[in-house]
């Protein structure tokens, strides 16, 4: 009998959490189709690359820089030149790394500005940014990361560049058929 | 209409239980509450501190440059733990376990293992910082905590709620006042979200999802439900009348335990997750204005023409400001889940104002009032009185300035974008509202000073009220 009043707010608290629990953790991956496949060309990072996330995910990099392009006016011009992210662009980030905030610009397709065919110059500009962006733009608010040694940057530059780089060869190849 | 949490609260060994001849201190009522409680106040006065210096950071980067350990990507994720897990969770545990014995008149399941997992998880907190500062961060939003000290903190969960829940059972007062409700949301789905976030190893958009479910229940059922049925305890006591309604605290506990859980896909509205999560999401966030309007007719019905007690109780002032605060961030969260805003203001710094409305606003005073209220009611003693007033309205004026510079740069943010500017092109516009938050988070941090100072003073070198006092105060208090 004393437990009469609380057995019953447990039990009803227990189904509406279920409920959220079902739809919001069991459906999506049950709905594999749209969450669990790649995306058509996607390749896995290299070691070197997945290093360089594990540098990203250290330093912080996420709370400052989103990785996704969404279908909004705000980002039109994100959409105009590297159209809009899908979900399948995310099958191989373990953690994901989509942001909430934009201090900095998106990321997402990095690896398509300073793309790897520019070589050295391209390179040598992300690292000198890292150990100092205030040397390419006095106003900015990166912190520097001038305490990263020369192996860190490089593989944190590996990754960047490989943001986005794979969506550039599926075109390539679409192009060439 | 008397309701339970009129009653005297001194009943704290229960009724017929005769202490055992010489209880121990770790034994003695409410020495875990208060061991949760200072150790709340604690981190809250860090992780201001943190939230100053990152701020800073935000406007002059070279501040504190040099040091791995302070660079801003480490202190945010540090900031947000000390905040979410130190002060937010440990403060109202302690007034839980301060209102669980009183509401149920029943002494708590276990003191001793009551402070004991409160020193535990200190350490372990601590741990966790230095780990996230170390490097050794998992990356993702509210999960940054590494192993072990993450999985260590469902499990002190689990003994905390066993604790509770078995006070709860053993209760001596059978009526369920609306408080415990909300404790009870609180305790038991805990364990299984937090595993399923910070243990969790899918990929991609997936994790996302997870993460934002495990994300927003916490903010939602955990620390907003904890604050809740504080206020709920303590303003009745405060103005000395039982709640305005039952019914209406009815409604707004189901609804808000219905909806909650729903809310996590708001985080990544138009991102790339399915749609039918984003707008069961979007549904439920919008749905949040029922349980937020049942909240607001509550508390407000309750305060109507207590101006005496407000002009008088430093304490009452601080839970009011809490409940506007609330009230204010939630229909802030149902506006800003609306698809059209959200795409406009997502990313900017208008989040950042509401969560600060949330946290700075509701979670901070709250915790305040409890405090004052706890040195007052519970310990009878005089806290000064001139440093409660300055710490009022330095903690105000500090909220006000913080929101609102936060505010208009994330609106000056989402309409240059939408004009087609980018990031960098608002760096410039967004410069004079980062001085503005830094400088409101000192007034904060102020503030909190000169709380941390009362607080000490009061309980190191007591001044007891006289008996009589608090009751003719709360008698003439009383206008309706
Ligand atoms: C305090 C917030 C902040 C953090 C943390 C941060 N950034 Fe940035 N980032 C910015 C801002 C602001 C800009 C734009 C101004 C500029 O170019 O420096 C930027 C620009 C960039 C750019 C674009 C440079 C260009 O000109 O195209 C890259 C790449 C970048 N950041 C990578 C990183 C990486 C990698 C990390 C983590 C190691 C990081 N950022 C951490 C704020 C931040
Ligand atoms: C003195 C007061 C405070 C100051 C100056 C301050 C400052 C900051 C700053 C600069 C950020 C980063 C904003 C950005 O990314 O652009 C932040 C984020 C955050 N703060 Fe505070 N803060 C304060 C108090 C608090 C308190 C008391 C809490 C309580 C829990 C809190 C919780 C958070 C959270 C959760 C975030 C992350 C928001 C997000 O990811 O969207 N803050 N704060
Ligand atoms: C009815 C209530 C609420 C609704 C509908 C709501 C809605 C939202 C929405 C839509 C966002 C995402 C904003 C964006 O990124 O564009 C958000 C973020 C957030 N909200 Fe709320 N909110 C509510 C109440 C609260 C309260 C009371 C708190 C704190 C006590 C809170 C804490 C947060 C935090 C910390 C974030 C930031 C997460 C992050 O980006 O890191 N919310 N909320």
């Amino acid at each position: 009998m004393r437990y009469i009043s609380v057995f019953p707010i447990v039990a009803i608290l227990c189904i509406l959490f279920g409920s959220a629990f079902t739809g919001l953790v069991i459906a999506p991956g049950v709905a594999s189709d749209v969450v669990r496949a790649p995306s058509v060309g996607l390749v896995a990072y290299s070691p070197s690359e997945a290093k360089g996330r594990k540098i990203y995910a250290r330093e912080g990099c996420v709370y400052c820089h989103s990785q996704q392009v969404r279908n909004v006016k705000a980002d039109e011009n994100l959409v105009a030149a590297f159209g809009v992210s899908k979900a399948g662009d995310y099958f191989y980030d373990l953690p994901h790394f989509l942001g909430t905030s934009r201090q900095g610009p998106d990321l997402s397709n990095e690896g398509r500005v300073w793309r790897r065919e520019i070589g050295a110059p391209a390179r040598d500009y992300l690292i000198g940014h890292f150990i100092n962006p205030r040397q390419y733009n006095p106003n900015s608010i990166m912190p520097a990361f001038d305490y990263l040694s020369t192996q860190e940057l490089s593989d944190l530059t590996d990754y960047i560049q490989s943001l986005g780089a794979w969506k550039d060869n599926v075109k390539v190849a679409a192009a060439g058929l | 209409m008397t309701s339970i949490q009129d009653r005297d609260n001194s009943v704290m060994l229960g009724n017929g239980i005769k202490p055992k001849s010489e209880p121990l201190p770790i034994d003695l009522p409410d020495s875990a509450a208060q061991i949760w409680l200072y150790s709340g106040i604690f981190w809250m006065s860090v992780t201001m501190l943190i939230g100053v210096v990152e701020a800073i950071k935000l406007f002059y980067p070279e501040f504190l440059q040099g040091v791995p350990a302070l660079a801003y990507g480490r202190l945010r994720p540090v900031h947000i733990n000390v905040g979410l897990f130190g002060f937010m969770s440990m403060g109202y545990l302690g007034a839980t376990f301060y209102m669980v014995p009183r509401l149920t008149q029943t002494p708590l399941f276990s003191e001793r293992l009551g402070s004991l997992t409160a020193w535990f998880w200190n350490f372990n907190l601590l741990g966790g910082c230095m780990g996230i500062l170390m490097g050794f961060s998992k990356g993702k939003e509210y999960t940054e905590i590494p192993f072990p000290f993450d999985m260590m903190i469902g499990l002190l969960v689990i003994a905390i709620a066993g604790n509770l829940f078995s006070t709860i059972t053993l209760r001596q007062e059978r009526r369920v006042y609306v408080s415990l409700w909300y404790i009870l949301l609180a305790i038991i789905p805990f364990p299984i979200y937090y595993t399923l976030g910070n243990a969790s190893k899918f990929s991609g958009i997936e994790d996302a999802i997870i993460n934002w479910f495990y994300s927003h229940n916490l903010f939602g059922i955990w620390l907003t439900t904890l604050g809740l049925a504080t206020l709920y305890y303590m303003v009745p006591k405060q103005v000395n009348k039982p709640l305005y309604s039952h019914i209406v605290s009815f409604v707004g506990f189901w609804t808000l335990a219905a909806f909650y859980p729903w809310n996590g896909g708001h985080h990544v509205i138009w991102g790339p997750v399915p749609m039918w999560v984003m707008t069961a999401s979007v549904t439920a966030s919008i749905a949040m204005f029922i349980p937020t309007c049942a909240t607001m007719i509550n508390f407000g019905g309750t305060a109507w023409g207590t101006w005496e007690i407000m002009k008088r109780d430093v304490s009452y002032r601080f839970s009011l400001l809490a409940y506007v605060c609330y009230v204010g961030a939630s229909l802030w969260g149902t506006v800003l889940a609306v698809m059209s805003l959200n795409a406009m203001l997502h990313f900017t710094n208008m989040t950042i104002a509401h969560v600060h409305l949330g946290f700075l606003g509701f979670g901070v005073p709250g915790l305040i009032a409890f405090t004052y209220f706890y040195l007052e009611r519970s310990l009878k003693l005089k806290y000064s009185q001139n440093l409660a007033e300055w710490h009022f309205w330095l903690t105000m004026l500090g909220i006000i300035g913080y929101v609102v510079s936060m505010g208009i740069s994330g609106w000056i943010e989402g309409a240059a974008w939408e004009a087609g500017g980018s990031p960098q092109s608002t760096m410039v516009d967004r410069y004079p509202y980062h001085v503005a938050r830094a400088v409101s988070g000192l007034i904060v941090l102020a503030g909190q000073f000169l709380f941390v100072w009362n607080v000490y003073k009061t309980v190191n070198y007591p001044v007891s009220l006289p008996t009589d006092s608090l009751d003719s105060l709360q008698k003439t208090g009383v206008t309706s």
